[in-house]
């Protein structure tokens, strides 16, 4: 079949690449953008561990066709990270020991960046409920729960001291 | 001993889906021209969350996808005159946040909330849920109790289904091959009302209910002028219970009334149910969400299973 000609944003850039419209989102950032930090776990929603951000939201990127991107803006593991420099929920993950085999991590964390850009404040419940689309089968959640407390103090901290 | 059987597949299997045809109209009147003459050649395309993982693993034929995902006329939650529609593309993220629908109908901001995970719940789309007809679809037992409506679109005109009456089945719809749900509406439940859903599924999170329940009960001068109650994962698609709506009718709420309404709806199961294995747990489990969600209705306590 013809290809799609699939034109979005990822990470801040644009995209444009014909692909083969049967693929999902999921597979044109892995295999034609080779952003391999987006993982395929159950590929049935889930597990979470190929969740991206889709225009603000947190979408399983393998219930996405990748033609449904199309003129969207998508943020995956590989642009979290500004300049460079880890976000304060990649520095706090590694902190809290958070990570343990790693395929969760990506998913987990920009599961939690969603949460914060929203609710800079969150209580435990709240985390809980932002991540329970992640699963993860090495830490038992309490380390990362943990990690996202001391990120959304760092980040009002670090907003306090930028406002002040 | 015991090796588990994993699937497998070959890697061009499992990547690409075989796509005949992948059209993604701006406007409502082109998909529907589109729909028109694809015979069988286009499935209509919402969220995905349950079309995607049905195809890929091969349990549905897809030759083409109509993606509707870009068509305005199907988004938007809006309130007209006593009436509330949903475009058909409304996710269940956006009717758990809605300000209105919280306000107004709080059983389907409920039902909405306990869908899936946060992802599901930001792809997936109400009609999507009715498109699908599952068993246990939350947001549907919801909309059978709030007596909701689909209007359907074609390129040969419109027309409107109460939504029950569109569900024939587990996976099966009245819904055309050339038609699609440009919207659902509903009255608004009048103003002395209360309404509630509840929720039994293994986990919080990610869980396919094995039961669901949505109640509207209207109360004047403390007795119970109209009742509506829906039962989801009982029957093959979620249903209007009239002879559970009969109990409550005309009475007061009381503890006696709730128990009586619990023990008819244990009977109302078994008898859905007849043989099936999951019937003696279910009859069980009905008493106690039914329980939850009608001392929360009666007395205003009983925390909702979400």
């Amino acid at each position: 079949m013809a290809a799609f000609h699939l034109e979005m944003k990822v990470n801040g850039e644009l995209v444009a690449v014909d692909i083969d419209p049967g693929m999902r989102l999921l597979d044109v950032l892995r295999e034609v953008l080779h952003l391999t930090g987006t993982k395929e776990g159950c590929g049935e929603g889930e597990c979470g561990a190929c969740s991206v951000i889709l225009d603000g939201e947190l979408v399983d990127s393998c219930l996405v066709m990748a033609p449904q991107a199309y003129g969207k803006e998508v943020v995956t593991i590989e642009g979290v990270a500004a300049l460079g420099q880890l976000h304060p929920l990649q520095e706090a993950f590694i902190e809290a020991g958070a990570v343990q085999c790693g395929f969760c991590t990506p998913g987990m964390i920009l599961a939690a960046k969603v949460l914060l850009d929203h609710n800079p404040n969150p209580d435990r419940q709240e985390i809980a409920r932002a991540i329970s689309g992640n699963l993860c089968r090495c830490t038992g959640y309490s380390k990362i729960i943990k990690a996202v407390e001391i990120a959304a103090s760092r980040i009002k901290a670090e907003a306090g001291a930028a406002s002040d | 001993m015991g090796a588990r059987a994993y699937k497998t597949y070959k890697k061009d299997e499992i990547k690409v889906l075989k796509l005949q045809e992948f059209c993604q109209p701006v406007e409502l009147k082109k998909a529907l021209d589109l729909l028109a003459v694809a015979g069988d050649q286009l499935k209509p395309l919402a969220g995905g969350t349950d079309l995607i993982p049905a195809a890929r693993q091969g349990e549905l034929k897809i030759k083409g996808f109509l993606d509707l995902s870009r068509l305005e006329e199907l988004k938007g939650i809006k309130e007209e005159g006593r009436e509330i529609h949903l475009g058909s593309l409304t996710t269940f993220s956006q009717l758990e946040l809605s300000p209105l629908i919280k306000d107004q109908v709080p059983l389907l901001a409920e039902a909405a909330s306990t869908v899936g995970s946060p992802q599901i719940r930001n792809q997936g789309t109400i009609g999507g849920n009715i498109a699908n007809a599952s068993p246990a679809a939350d947001t549907v037992t919801a909309l059978v109790a709030l007596e909701a409506q689909a209007r359907l679109v074609s390129s040969q005109g419109i027309r409107v289904v109460p939504v029950d009456e569109l569900l024939c089945g587990m996976g099966e719809t009245g819904i055309q091959p050339q038609e699609i749900i440009q919207e659902v509406f509903f009255a608004i439940p009048p103003p002395e009302n209360r309404n509630g859903f509840v929720k039994l599924g293994r986990r919080k999170a990610l869980a396919i209910a094995r039961m669901n329940m949505a109640v509207i009960i209207t109360l004047e001068d403390g007795v119970i002028t109209r009742a509506r109650v829906a039962l989801g994962a009982v029957g093959p698609n979620p249903y209007r219970n009239q002879i559970l709506e009969g109990v409550l009718e005309g009475r007061k709420p009381s503890p006696s009334l709730l128990e009586e309404f619990t023990s008819e709806a244990e009977q109302e199961v078994a008898a859905k149910l007849g043989p099936r294995p999951s019937a003696p747990y279910k009859r069980e489990a009905i008493k106690g969400i039914a329980r939850d969600l009608l001392s929360r209705l009666f007395f205003g306590n009983g925390q909702v299973v979400a």
